[in-house]
């Protein structure tokens, strides 16, 4: 693989509230490649959106405190980068999409005029050479009509369009990485499948690499390189695609994996759910968060935390003591 | 089988007034437009398609949550779009709802208890040891009667409203959209339960959905539904094996499998563009302006016909109907 461009390491940020300390993000690492797609799995509250909100430099200190960790772009520290050298990567060397348009789009600016706006902002650029720009750009993520579309207001556009302007606005200035969380999570299938087929292609034209933040395990075997898998604010398993969904080592990807009804087979008899529920991040369970739920657990996982440590390959990481059981249990994907 | 509920030719337009003064009609968003299916005693009949394909209206108009504009809907054979009010009450027993959001459909300031005991007293029926027996059918526990909603957690709290909704005995249940609000490790549990539940009590499901692969583990059969219309019908495993209709074959192919081998060996059929607006639908078929099938392999005198003709819901030697003049069963999955 070659160099990371953008990597996270061991990133505590913890939020501080009247409950509790909520550990939103709690030790984790992650790095992506050029051109690479990296998939972050995990359900609500896993602190999946969190590391890449914190890359954007999106969460608020306080109630957030950064206990521990570095995000190295090119090689340099964003969390004790200076305003202005982070506002020179944020938004054009790094961009991010959002699951809502709405919120991401202001509502009383021109469609047009708000992705000149970010043109403007980074580059010396005259006002009608943006707004041309503008008009190209959503022309490009496919929005038919584009001159009289940049003169609408977003709530002329359907949701699937509101989504494309989201992405031609976070390509304007040709980023490096994109992150893009549960990207088509609020679209029909149809449509999230034209925007996914929109992301491959511009990635493929220009070599973005895209973290892909989802719930969807259909959407990231469809579409990642290499996959985490969080849970409780924790790395549980990171490796590539294929490992991770036919050599699973963790427990809780097995038991996710395991549990999914499948459009493309016949009616099994019964879903094998996952027990128990979620934990609640104040209150996390000693050892292993997943302790409680899980079908391998035993005294060392209600005491200790297991590391993340490699298992069958360097690039294959999983945080459970029992691995090697797990392994043995195979997973559905495979048969 | 005999047929619990038919629907026939439901028809739901809502009424676009303009004037300040003088209001008039306008316009109409056709929201259903003439729909038809039967639900067997039994069985669990899923509608799927996508936002603003009427699958959600149909379900309240079953329920007759909303009255339709025309059609008719018969519960056990006695057509419920003209029942008077407390006869309408007194059906009412018979079927119930699960709703998607259960944070929504819950009242925040009562106890399960008081959400499990209303429909008794509604009903001015005795509630006496219901509430714990109800609480164990859908696997809580006692102690969570004098709970509030909020300390649940999501899927709890579903369970809490499949509980309501069992309350009064019912034979059919609605569940619209019941696990598309739960956590992925969570859905299992919740459709393992309703499961379980038809198959002690008798349940009839009328199961409305957009997740594909939730739909293909829970329901017997299936209607596809598309700007106010039915435009395939078929036994589930027929449907997804062997769809015929090019919306459906849009649909099944863009729904994405977690499986990477399988994920990279298939081909998917991209409609264009987005769903036009059910005010003014398209003449003839109504998929037309995003078929792929209309768009690349048809003559023109073909394309003539969809534009002129809407296809009618029949078989067309494909095993099960499909309301597409050139259906033609395609394998995808």
């Amino acid at each position: 693989m070659s160099e990371a461009l953008l990597s996270i390491e061991d990133l505590r940020v913890h939020f501080h509230t009247d409950a509790g300390v909520v550990k939103a993000v709690d030790g984790v690492s992650w790095s992506i490649a050029p051109g690479e797609t990296l998939g972050i799995v995990g359900e609500s509250g896993s602190g999946k959106s969190v590391s890449a909100l914190a890359v954007m430099g999106l969460v608020e200190v306080p109630p957030a405190r950064y206990e521990s960790g570095r995000i190295l772009f090119k090689g340099r520290d964003l969390l004790i980068a200076d305003e202005k050298e982070r506002r020179a990567i944020r938004g054009k060397e790094i961009s991010m999409i959002f699951q809502d348009p709405l919120t991401a789009l202001n509502p009383v600016f021109r469609v047009g005029h708000q992705i000149a706006e970010v043109i403007q902002a980074h580059e010396k650029m005259g006002r009608i050479a943006a707004r041309a720009k503008a008009v190209d750009l959503l022309g490009e993520v496919g929005i038919p009509n584009p001159r009289q579309r940049a003169r609408e207001y977003p709530h002329q556009y359907s949701g699937g369009m509101r989504q494309r302007a989201m992405i031609a606005m976070a390509l304007a200035l040709d980023p490096v990485v994109l992150l893009a969380d549960e990207p088509t999570t609020a679209l029909d299938v149809t449509v999230q499948a034209q925007i996914m087929d929109l992301l491959i292609r511009l990635q493929s034209d220009r070599g973005t690499a895209i973290v892909l933040i989802t719930h969807d395990l259909g959407l990231v075997a469809g579409h990642a390189d290499r996959v985490l898998v969080m849970y409780a604010g924790k790395v549980a398993e990171l490796g590539t695609l294929d490992d991770v969904y036919y050599r699973p080592r963790h427990p809780y990807t097995l038991g996710l994996l395991n549990s999914l009804a499948r459009m493309d087979q016949r009616r099994t008899e019964r879903l094998q759910p996952i027990i128990g529920q979620p934990p609640s991040l104040i209150r996390l369970p000693p050892g292993c968060p997943f302790n409680p739920r899980c079908p391998f657990a035993t005294d060392i996982c209600r005491r200790e935390m297991p590391p993340l440590e490699p298992k069958d390959g360097p690039a294959h990481l999983a945080a459970c003591h029992h691995s090697d059981q797990v392994a043995l249990a195979q997973s559905p994907a495979a048969s | 089988m005999t047929a619990l509920v038919e629907v026939e030719n439901l028809v739901k337009h809502y009424p676009i007034r303009s004037g300040i003064v003088f209001r008039h009609d306008v316009g109409a968003v056709k929201a259903i437009d003439g729909i038809s299916f039967d639900l067997e005693a039994g069985e669990t009949f899923a509608l799927v398609g996508e936002s603003g394909c009427g699958k959600s209206t149909t379900a309240r108009a079953v329920l007759r949550l909303i009255e339709p504009t025309s059609g008719s809907i018969r519960f056990e054979g006695e057509d419920i779009t003209t029942a008077g009010a407390s006869r309408l009450r007194a059906l009412r027993r018979e079927m119930q709802m699960i709703f998607q959001d259960p944070f929504a459909s819950l009242n925040p300031r009562m106890t399960v208890r008081g959400i499990l005991r209303e429909p008794f007293t509604i009903h001015g029926l005795d509630a006496d040891g219901k509430v714990e027996s109800l609480l164990e059918v859908v696997g809580l526990l006692p102690e969570h009667a004098d709970r509030y909603p909020h300390e649940f957690s999501g899927g709890q709290r579903q369970r809490v409203g499949i509980a309501r909704a069992l309350a009064l005995n019912p034979k059919l249940i609605v569940c619209d959209e019941p696990v598309s609000a739960l956590d992925v490790s969570i859905r299992a549990q919740v459709i393992n339960l309703l499961e379980d539940l038809q198959a002690q009590l008798k349940l009839t499901y009328l199961f409305i959905a957009h997740d594909l692969s939730v739909v293909r583990h829970i329901a017997d059969r299936v209607a596809v539904m598309y700007l106010g219309t039915i435009v395939e019908t078929a036994p589930t495993d027929d449907l997804f094996e062997r769809p015929s209709h090019p919306y459906t074959q849009a649909l099944i192919s863009a729904v994405p499998v977690p499986d990477p081998n399988r994920e990279r060996a298939r081909r998917r059929i991209l409609v264009t563009g987005d769903v036009p607006s059910p005010i003014n639908p398209p003449s003839g078929c109504r998929f037309r302006t995003r078929c792929p099938k209309f768009a690349t392999s048809l003559s023109e005198a073909e394309q003539r016909r969809c534009i002129d003709e809407p296809p009618a819901l029949v078989d067309r030697g494909e095993g099960h109907p499909s309301a597409c003049h050139y259906a033609e069963a395609r394998e995808l999955v």
